[in-house]
């Protein structure tokens, strides 16, 4: 069959979160890949516990490491991985906070209570970001 | 041998409550749910209420939960679901009576997604129809053997929590349409699945598939529905 005349049904803000749900979840598979990989290669192998390496790969704070009671390397803090932390983080919280939306909003047909739901989420979507990227800020050594 | 039957009753102008009324009645393997039902109304009790058409699974009229599954009472057979068997009206649509369900919501949401053929190009100058290949045609084919019965709308939680969410039942009858190459009416289909009570409160947990009863792949078909949105085109 051929394709027809292309449907043009509009970007909805569904669509667009549908979507992007399914590219953030690839993206965390992604982020976590690269974090475990390079953090083998780093030393984790010999220097981290299975807990640790998993706690950094998604959250890469310094101070995981420094807990583990392993000598900072400058590899651990760069700018490089900093942005893998805030991919990490911005794909997470969005992810989990409109899985959350697309949840409760199953069960509500009242546009106003709807409109509630969705400043709440939209209040602690910042709030989570606002917390995590402070943590990432804060870890500059 | 004998068959317990456990039935979900309610009458509005005398029940405050819905409750179940049991009857222990003879039947063979391969009696069917609804015979045993005919058996109660004809001779035990005949306020016993529920509907029923043609009885050979075409009409879709007798869909019910039958030991907590959505299946049509004319294709469930004793063998196969057991000596015990709970019978309930379908859930996430209103109960009028016994196991007949209000099923206006159902077929509300059936007509937004404009179930019919639309075309506007001129018929062919020869007056016949419109060709199709067996090629084109075997595109959709899955999806024509909807019998409207409501099994797979009303096995979705999704239904169950919101009815106004279009549910499988539409979807699938919409998919029958999009995919038809006569048909030119796609987009406006389109619009009503990509709203937010379209397609998306689709979370693929695959019961609309488990429950239906002419074996229509209706998960498969919402996908497909999906992905014709994100693609932008039809295949």
């Amino acid at each position: 069959m051929q394709s027809r005349p292309a449907p043009q049904p509009g970007l909805t803000f569904e669509y667009l979160m549908w979507l992007f749900i399914r590219i953030s979840g690839l993206g965390l598979y992604l982020v976590a890949l690269v974090g475990v990989t390079a953090a083998l290669v780093m030393g984790a192998r010999t220097q981290l516990d299975m807990g640790t390496l998993i706690r950094w790969t998604f959250f890469p704070n310094s101070g995981h490491v420094a807990n583990a009671g392993v000598d900072l390397e400058l590899g651990w803090v760069s700018l490089l991985w900093q942005i893998m932390q805030g991919m990490a983080v911005v794909f997470g919280v969005t992810h989990g906070m409109n899985g959350l939306r697309n949840i409760l909003e199953d069960f509500i047909s009242n546009k106003g209570t709807r409109l509630v739901v969705r400043v709440i989420i939209i209040l602690l979507w910042i709030l989570f970001l606002y917390a995590a990227f402070t943590l990432v800020l804060s870890d500059t050594l | 041998m004998e068959i317990t039957l456990k039935v979900f009753r309610y009458n509005p102008e005398k029940d405050a409550k819905w409750h179940y009324e049991t009857y222990v009645i003879e039947g063979q393997p391969t009696d069917r749910v609804l015979d045993l039902l005919e058996y109660v109304k004809g001779y035990i009790d005949g306020t016993l209420s529920f509907r029923r058409s043609c009885a050979h699974g075409v009409c879709g009229s007798d869909a019910m939960r039958i030991n907590g599954r959505n299946r049509l009472a004319c294709k469930a057979l004793v063998r196969d679901v057991g000596t015990k068997i709970t019978v309930e009206p379908l859930i996430g649509l209103k109960v009028i009576k016994d196991l007949i369900v209000d099923m206006e919501p159902f077929f509300d949401n059936y007509k937004k997604i404009l179930p019919f053929l639309i075309n506007e190009t001129p018929p062919p100058a020869d007056g016949k129809e419109r060709y199709q290949s067996p090629e084109d045609r075997a595109i959709f084919d899955d999806t024509t053997k909807c019998i409207l019965c409501a099994c797979c709308t009303t096995s979705c939680p999704s239904f169950w929590a919101n009815d106004d969410y279009v549910g499988p039942a539409a979807i699938v009858n919409a998919h029958r349409f999009i995919f038809d190459s006569r048909d030119e009416a796609a987009n406006e289909r389109l619009k009503v699945l990509n709203s937010m009570f379209g397609v998306y409160r689709c979370h693929t947990i695959f019961n609309c598939t488990e429950a239906c009863p002419r074996e229509i792949q209706v998960t498969k078909a919402i996908g497909e529905v999906k992905m014709a949105i994100l693609r932008g085109k039809i295949k």
